[in-house]
């Protein structure tokens, strides 16, 4: 069985055939698109390496079918920074220390650009935390990543605010 | 500014922040198929028989495949006398010594449909009894894991005298229990690899997520029976490894055999459940321990018996006997007391082999030893942090050798305890018991000081007996044509940000700007031998080679500068990438070219080696660095639910010379993590069966967003005398103490109620259980 869909990845119109119903958005992502910044940490939905955002939202990709994402947008770390230029996610980051080995940080970022556009955690640290919980660091940079999502919250609303004026 | 101490950005951040890190997962070589193994369902059992299916028969290879090629087995044999040498054929042969361990190994295009052959292939076995727990396994008459041994015990080490005499008066003795859990390690990249037979060089080269591609280079040579040029393996961006890639896996051994005898490139990822049954276990042990001390809490022996379950096989090339060889030597952690004996055991069990996890046996040590200066406080009538300070060797003292002949190098170990009661203001806390709490839970504090031996010297790894004695670190620096300078390091950086922190060193002694410095490392066929990063050992020792490599060069250069500038080799001076003599001055990079390009101006008797260097490094001594820290924490207890909160949590250390205070921070933080995750959730269970019970991480549970609260962290810092600039080893530290400050915490918290726990992780159900025990029996 051969099954084709059609999805925009960062932009770009993909059309991509399967020859397995089961392939994973991720492993399309990963082994049929050669976008390999999105990471499997685990494959069963239980640590967010694989977070990219589907329309806007925020999923784990592992655990979604490739075959449910017929016409849908996918957003991946790839796609993130505007011509070079780092996202305010991604510099906050590095000026707060969100990450050491690197393996969790696409997933990572993702989910920080998913909950900010999600818009209920606010200035509050409390809910970042919580709103960040399906993503884990073994390396332990969580104190850095909940800095690092506080200020690109600032940051982006500065832009913003600017961009209305 | 951006050399020794400063607090610079990382080189390695802006490709892993885009996701344009290349992880081994991230390697696609053209024609590559992928593997599955088949794993044993049963934890100790002899295989009759396979039953492969005809149709893909071709496509599963068992030892059957690999033993009369001539694959041989995983042998790590501790030089420590008595050591009894298991071997691991890396697929099973005629027994399985534990569930999970792999027993056949498909290939196929891809590894969906390599593990829907991998599910075809039926194994029949005649099941043992298994051993499970390691107190069982060690008691005569236990079923051998190894049938031609006597009995289940690797190794037996001991340390120390009888001293009952000298102690029998003492009027304080404390006698406990004490169980830290089985591990897994859980980077959140798991192993794999990519092999293939390069065909211009003639040589294997193996990609995989390793810490120490150099000894998986060795040892794949003794399993192969290759030479060791024949064989290059390259670690590319790893994603964390804690100790869990710093061994030679039988799955390598696999995939390298079968990526000669195919002929094409092949990949095996572990995926998270292989990651938890099969593979990165650690850390469990069991004390029974008896303090002695006298009315005032100062210690006079400790008398301890240690058993560590090893597993079912001695991994390469670390041994089964690393935890529990370390334990006989570390239990008596910063303490000056003037008896010691311990008797330790490494215990074969069917459960997969252990590997050393960051702040190898150090954590448990300290859980133990912290425990009983508690006990020793409460049972002396005083403040646990009083009876530490009263323990602490005193930086009068230092350097100090302590009762085992280790050698602390430097310090004051009580500043940083008098530091952390004063920053987690235990005045406020013990107030705040005597009000309590408006919802009704404990509130407690806990403390604890360990010292950290990292960058073990040659002497040290001798002594376990460790079939890998690290000797001179070396590192290869080159100057470039064009004045960039590159770095060439058998080291492995996987989160450590050695990219960076290499570079400051070189910087801070050539002056050339770190964006023109770069470090190639995890490369056997690019670096000189090293075996790898672990113990805390990088920045210490291959750190200490770029400083003694760089200044070679700068001595190189100042020759030929002198020459060209027509001055006295003594006056000229190199500054900021600058060499000058008086008014006069000069670029190294117009000393590169001269060097390269215009040969002819150069003295007649300038060095031959030019710009390029092989440096070799050892500290002054031997012993490693010791750094030290208190950790202080306050939790509150809910005692009707069991569930603990960590409301503050301090850590004071002195690791001497900060090379970036940033990357220090972090590897802080991300050990704390970790501590915790080892104190109150982490555990990997097996059943009687021999079964494993967490084999997703819904089982094994990680300390995520909302467990791992805000660290303070204070710094002191006291060069080591030994070491280039004064650096220590710290990269386990942060993972050493918060179990052991935890665990005191929440017996701090339980006291009103004459509770205590023991054991590792303190979860809900212990403190349930143990609050339980107390209105059973209620303190006399
Ligand atoms: S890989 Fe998808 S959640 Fe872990
Ligand atoms: S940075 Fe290593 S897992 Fe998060």
């Amino acid at each position: 069985m051969s099954l084709s869909v059609l999805l925009s990845v960062n932009g770009v119109a993909r059309e991509v055939a399967l020859d397995d119903p089961r392939v994973t958005l991720l492993d399309l992502l990963r082994e049929r698109l050669g976008l390999t910044g999105t990471k499997k940490g685990c494959d069963r939905g239980q640590c967010g390496a694989c977070t990219v955002l589907v329309d806007g939202r925020r999923i784990n990709s592992c655990l979604t079918l490739a075959a449910s994402c017929d016409g849908a947008r996918v957003l991946t770390i790839e796609g993130l920074a505007e011509e070079g230029a780092l996202h305010p996610v991604q510099e906050a980051f590095i000026a707060h220390d969100g990450f050491q080995c690197g393996f969790c940080t696409p997933g990572q970022i993702m989910s920080a650009v998913g909950l900010i556009l999600e818009g209920h955690a606010g200035d509050d640290p409390e809910r970042i935390r919580e709103g960040m919980s399906g993503n884990i660091c073994r390396c332990g940079a969580y104190a850095g990543i909940t800095a690092a999502i506080l200020d690109a919250e600032r940051r982006l609303a500065e832009r913003n605010r600017a961009e209305a004026a | 500014m951006f050399g020794v101490g400063a607090r610079v950005r990382r080189k390695e951040d802006d490709r892993l922040l885009r996701g344009r890190g290349r992880f081994v997962a991230d390697i696609a070589l053209v024609g590559m198929r992928e593997l599955a193994f088949v794993r044993s369902p049963v934890a100790h059992a002899r295989i009759l028989s396979f039953d492969i299916p005809e149709q893909v028969r071709r496509q599963v290879f068992t030892w059957q495949d690999l033993e009369p090629a001539g694959v041989r087995p995983i042998r790590a044999a501790s030089g420590l006398p008595g050591f009894k040498v298991s071997e691991q054929p890396p697929l099973a042969a005629d027994k399985v010594r534990f569930a999970g361990e792999p027993i056949a190994v498909t290939v196929a295009a891809t590894r969906a449909e390599a593990e829907d052959i991998a599910s075809q292939v039926i194994a029949e076995f005649d099941e043992l009894p298994p051993n499970v727990d390691m107190l069982a396994a060690a008691a005569p008459g236990a079923p051998c894991v190894h049938e031609h041994w006597s009995d289940n015990i690797f190794l037996e080490t001991r340390v120390g005298q009888s001293f009952e005499k000298d102690v029998a008066a003492a009027p304080v003795r404390i006698s406990r229990s004490i169980r830290t859990q089985r591990q897994c390690i859980v980077p959140l990249e798991g192993k794999g690899l990519v092999a293939h037979w390069d065909r211009q060089a003639e040589q294997l080269v193996l990609y995989t997520a390793t810490q120490m591609p150099h000894i998986v280079r060795s040892g794949l040579s003794e399993c192969l029976g290759l030479p060791l040029e024949a064989i290059r393996v390259i670690a590319p961006d790893v994603g964390g490894g804690f100790g869990w890639k710093g061994l030679l896996q039988p799955e390598e051994v696999v995939a390298a055999w079968l990526c000669l005898h195919l002929g094409c490139p092949l990949r095996w990822m572990e995926d998270r459940r292989e990651h938890l049954v099969a593979a990165a276990n650690a850390r469990e042990h069991h004390y029974e321990i008896t303090a002695y001390a006298d009315a005032d809490g100062r210690l006079l022996g400790v008398d301890a018996d240690a058993w560590v379950d090893a597993g079912a096989y001695s991994i390469y090339p670390f041994s089964a006997c690393l935890e529990a060889a370390q334990v006989g030597s570390i239990l008596p952690g910063p303490y000056d007391f003037p008896h010691y004996r311990c008797r330790t055991f490494s215990v074969c069990t069917n459960k997969p082999p252990i590997v050393p996890f960051r702040g190898v046996a150090r954590a448990n040590v300290c859980f133990a030893m912290e425990q009983i200066i508690d006990a020793i406080a409460a049972a002396v009538g005083r403040e646990a942090w009083e009876v530490r300070l009263l323990n602490l060797v005193p930086p009068e003292k230092m350097p100090f050798d302590n009762i085992t002949g280790k050698h602390f190098d430097s310090g004051d170990y009580p500043e940083s305890l008098r530091r952390a009661v004063a920053g987690i203001d235990l005045a406020s806390v013990r107030r705040r018991q005597l009000q309590g709490e408006p919802d009704g839970r404990l509130v407690g504090v806990g403390f604890a000081t360990y010292c950290e031996q990292g960058a073990h010297g040659t002497a040290v790894y001798h002594g376990w007996g460790i079939p890998m004695v690290p000797g001179y670190e070396q590192v290869q620096a080159r100057i470039t044509a064009d004045g960039g300078l590159e770095l060439r390091a058998g080291i492995q950086s996987h989160g450590q940000g050695m990219e960076t922190s290499f570079a400051q060193v070189a910087h801070e002694v050539l002056g050339i700007p770190l964006e023109r410095i770069r470090l190639v490392h995890g490369d056997t066929g690019l670096t000189p031998y090293s075996t790898g990063t672990w113990g805390s050992r990088s920045m210490v020792m291959a750190g200490g080679a770029v400083a003694t490599a760089c200044r070679r060069l700068a001595d190189r250069l100042r020759r030929i500068a002198a020459h060209l500038l027509q001055a006295r080799l003594e006056d000229v001076t190199l500054s900021g990438g600058m060499l000058q003599s008086g008014q006069a001055d000069i670029t190294i990079a117009e000393i590169a070219r001269t060097w390269y390009l215009a040969p002819q101006l150069l003295p007649a008797d300038v060095d031959p080696g030019g710009l390029e260097i092989t440096a070799g490094y050892k500290p002054k001594s031997d012993h490693g660095t010791f750094s030290y820290a208190t950790h202080a924490a306050v939790v509150a207890v809910d005692a009707e639910v069991g569930l603990v909160e960590i409301l503050d949590y301090l850590v004071v250390e002195d690791a001497g010379t900060m090379v970036n205070p940033a990357i220090v921070e972090g590897q802080i933080f991300g050990g704390v993590a970790q501590g915790i995750g080892t104190a109150l959730y982490e555990c990997s269970p097996y059943d009687d069966a021999g079964q494993p019970m967490a084999s997703t991480l819904m089982d094994y549970l990680l300390p995520g967003f909302t467990e791992v609260p805000a660290i303070r962290i204070e710094h002191m810092e006291t060069p080591s005398p030994y070491t280039e600039f004064g650096v220590k080893g710290l990269g386990e530290g942060g993972v050493i103490a918060p179990s052991a400050v935890l665990c005191n915490a929440i017996n701090d918290a339980l006291k009103a109620r004459g509770a205590v726990v023991t054991d590792q992780p303190v979860t809900p159900a212990r403190i349930l259980a143990a609050l339980r025990n107390a209105r059973a029996e209620p303190p006399p």
